[in-house]
């Protein structure tokens, strides 16, 4: 499990640009006697056979893409001008390295010197949109050579475990999920099952519209990870979620409200296993579960997340034993017929 | 070019936090004595090492090379629940560029950690635009505060890890570039030198405290030393969109910088220029009219006063962890640096 997020996160996939991670996620399960296609979208649909048939269509998904930057502009001095693909908050950008797709170019968020700044810039952030990528090119021209407008990039591949059992890097959101359904794919199950890896989810989880569409799954489980706000100057109260404090089985977020049977469904199973999980205590964030539960004619939907502090930054920290919850939680709900779940 | 990349990649190995550079004493030691260039190496208790190069002739005037040790960092000023930490910068750091950022705690083991930061949606309207100071940000270190007390204390150094990578051409991306870039300069010229030839010795310091105390660990060890002259390398700033007008002639790519003050020998200053110009080193011009903010502004008052040049290689981002510079610039100056000792000794009658 390790060595495959290890693997995934590493492969740089913002959204649009998440040929990469499906080849690699492609690579990994088709010789597990799965059925797999890639849709016009780019979301990659596989249906594994189970010992049994279930009544119910039961799809589980994960997201494949990753917050990362366009290239707007080339400037006459060779700095770039780029905007976010997804959500990404101004202050945890600037000085960061960051990795062009397909040319594997290296560049910086380039960063004034503090000796520079003006009395009314110290201690102040920039928006993203008056922020340079620099690359080491001083010219215009000279920087055409390596990149155009449209090209894209990440926060530097850098995946990283650290203190006592969390892990750092990019892309974590949602690497996990992948990673976590490559494992069911290729592994044994009860009953037959559908996987969904999609596409642009962080730029309002388009491949999910698109899958609910195809598809029409009766129960959707997504699999991701979830802000964790366990951090000095948060009260308890408002911190959505702990790194540590297990899987995350949300009620309610700011995009969905849970099919209740599966909430308590997914609680029991978790309780009788001796699995850590938690409920989050502010609605804020949400996912693909948003588009699953209102697209078609609609599905019964849950979500299993990990908490991750810093999520859509160069670091996103998460727990091993966090993820490790995930996983065993998604393997034992699948064991599940749902006939009268 | 190599060589010298090979000398910064040593040298930004090693921790020198400014007011921690005892730490750096033992590596940078071992390092410098492997270049088989020194007759003697001390260090001082203000934080700096120097090196002697003997030139073995009698009566020989000593000329001095300074560059600073220390790096910008932080230290830790609470350990908080949870296994965070508070800090307070050592230098001049701008709050923006820590979010995210990857830091070493250099403890009872160096422990690899993160800037934490609050999510976006626990934040107030507004709160990402208003102003940040460094002791609001907090490092996750992944430890339990337990754990942490056994590895961390108040008063422990940090900085970042020095992360050096190549970027396009002679472009080059790291941390600690300032100065450790320019000691590498300096030593990357004495390797181009024969000693013997030399009617000079020449005393490499890699001073501590720059970046914190106003440049104690040069004055102290150039008082110890005692040159007759002295050429001080430190970075500058290079030309970055949006700087004031006047800064666009200093550019990453555009050479050494000689930089001109009133603080500096103006003599000493021309001399270097015309060295420059006669050996076809690529070079640019700056104007400090205050006190250089570098340790030249500093070393010149020791003892009875001590002339010093100032040459600098042009740097973007300073005081980050992605400080940017050309290769080239400081391989410039190291040939400046060479050609200039060479006229020095020249000049002296043994």
């Amino acid at each position: 499990m390790k060595e495959l997020l290890e693997k995934y996160c590493n492969i740089l996939g913002p959204s649009g640009m998440e040929d990469e991670i499906r080849d690699a996620i492609l690579e990994d399960i088709k010789g597990s006697g799965c059925d797999w296609s890639v849709d016009a979208m780019g979301n990659l649909l596989v249906f594994k056979k189970g010992r049994k048939k279930r009544n119910k269509k039961v799809l589980f998904s994960a997201h494949m893409d990753e917050v990362g930057f366009m290239v707007k502009h080339i400037d006459e001095n060779g700095m770039i001008w780029f905007g976010s693909l997804g959500g990404i908050d101004r202050r945890v950008v600037s000085g960061r390295r960051v990795k062009f797709c397909k040319s594997g170019l290296r560049g910086i968020i380039a960063s004034k010197a503090i000796h520079m700044q003006t009395p009314e810039e110290r201690g102040k952030c920039e928006p993203l949109e008056e922020m340079n990528i620099d690359i080491g090119a001083n010219t215009r021209e000279e920087a055409l050579k390596y990149i155009k407008v449209g090209d894209c990039a990440t926060f530097e591949p850098d995946f990283q475990p650290f203190g006592e059992g969390l892990v750092r890097s990019k892309a974590l959101d949602d690497r996990l999920g992948c990673a976590v359904m490559a494992e069911m794919v290729n592994s044994d199950l009860e009953f037959d099952t559908y996987f969904a890896f999609n596409t642009c989810e962080e730029i309002g989880c388009d491949g999910a519209a698109e899958v609910v569409y195809s598809l029409r799954p009766d129960i959707v489980i997504a699999l991701e990870a979830t802000t964790a706000g366990d951090v000095p100057g948060v009260s308890k109260n408002l911190c959505a979620c702990s790194v540590g404090g297990g899987a995350v089985i949300s009620f309610i977020d700011g995009g969905t409200i849970y099919d209740k049977g599966l909430v308590s469904l997914a609680t029991s199973v978790a309780d009788a296993n001796g699995i850590k999980w938690q409920f989050k205590n502010v609605v804020a964030g949400g996912n693909e579960a948003r588009n699953y539960q209102t697209g078609a004619s609609g599905a019964r939907v849950l979500a299993i997340s990990a908490p991750s502090r810093y999520i859509h930054t160069a670091g996103d920290v998460l727990h091993f034993d966090d993820i490790e919850s995930v996983r065993r939680l998604a393997f034992l709900i699948n064991e599940r017929s749902f006939d009268n779940d | 070019m190599d060589r010298l990349y090979d000398i910064i990649g040593n040298l930004t190995a090693v921790p020198g936090v400014s007011g921690y550079e005892h730490l750096a004493f033992e590596r940078m030691t071992e390092y410098l004595s492997s270049l088989s260039l020194f007759d003697e190496i001390g260090t001082s208790p203000v934080g700096s090492i120097y090196a002697i190069m003997r030139c073995g002739k009698k009566g020989a005037p000593l000329l001095l090379l300074d560059a600073h040790l220390d790096t910008v960092g932080f230290v830790v000023t609470e350990i908080c629940e949870g296994g965070f930490l508070r800090v307070a910068p050592l230098g001049g750091i701008a709050p923006k560029i820590l979010p995210a950022a990857k830091v070493n705690v250099y403890g009872k083991k160096t422990i690899s950690c993160i800037f934490g930061s609050k999510p976006p949606h626990l934040q107030e309207k507004g709160e990402s635009e208003k102003k940040a100071e460094v002791s609001d940000m907090f490092i996750d270190t992944g430890y339990s505060a337990d754990s942490l007390k056994e590895i961390v204390s108040v008063g422990t150094p940090a900085g970042f890890p020095p992360d050096t990578e190549r970027l396009l051409g002679n472009m080059i991306v790291g941390s600690g570039f300032d100065d450790r870039l320019c000691g590498a300069a300096f030593l990357r010229a004495l390797l181009m030198l024969d000693k013997n030839e030399l009617n000079i010795d020449i005393a490499f310091q890699f001073s501590g405290l720059e970046e914190t105390t106003g440049h104690k660990g040069a004055t102290t060890t150039a008082f110890r030393l005692a040159p007759y002259k002295a050429v001080v390398s430190d970075v500058t700033q290079a030309f970055v969109p949006g700087a004031p007008k006047w800064r666009e002639g200093v550019r990453a790519g555009g050479g050494a910088v000689i930089c001109y003050s009133p603080k500096t020998s103006r003599r000493f200053t021309d001399k270097a220029v015309q060295t420059a110009e006669r050996e076809g080193i690529k070079y640019q011009l700056s104007a400090s009219p205050g006190r250089t903010g570098t340790n030249a502004g500093d070393i010149t008052v020791t003892k009875g006063g001590i002339p010093v040049v100032q040459i600098s290689v042009p740097l973007k981002n300073m005081h980050t962890m992605s400080e940017v510079v050309d290769l080239s610039d400081a391989f410039e100056a190291s040939k400046l640096f060479a050609a200039l000792i060479k006229v020095e000794s020249g000049e002296v009658l043994l």
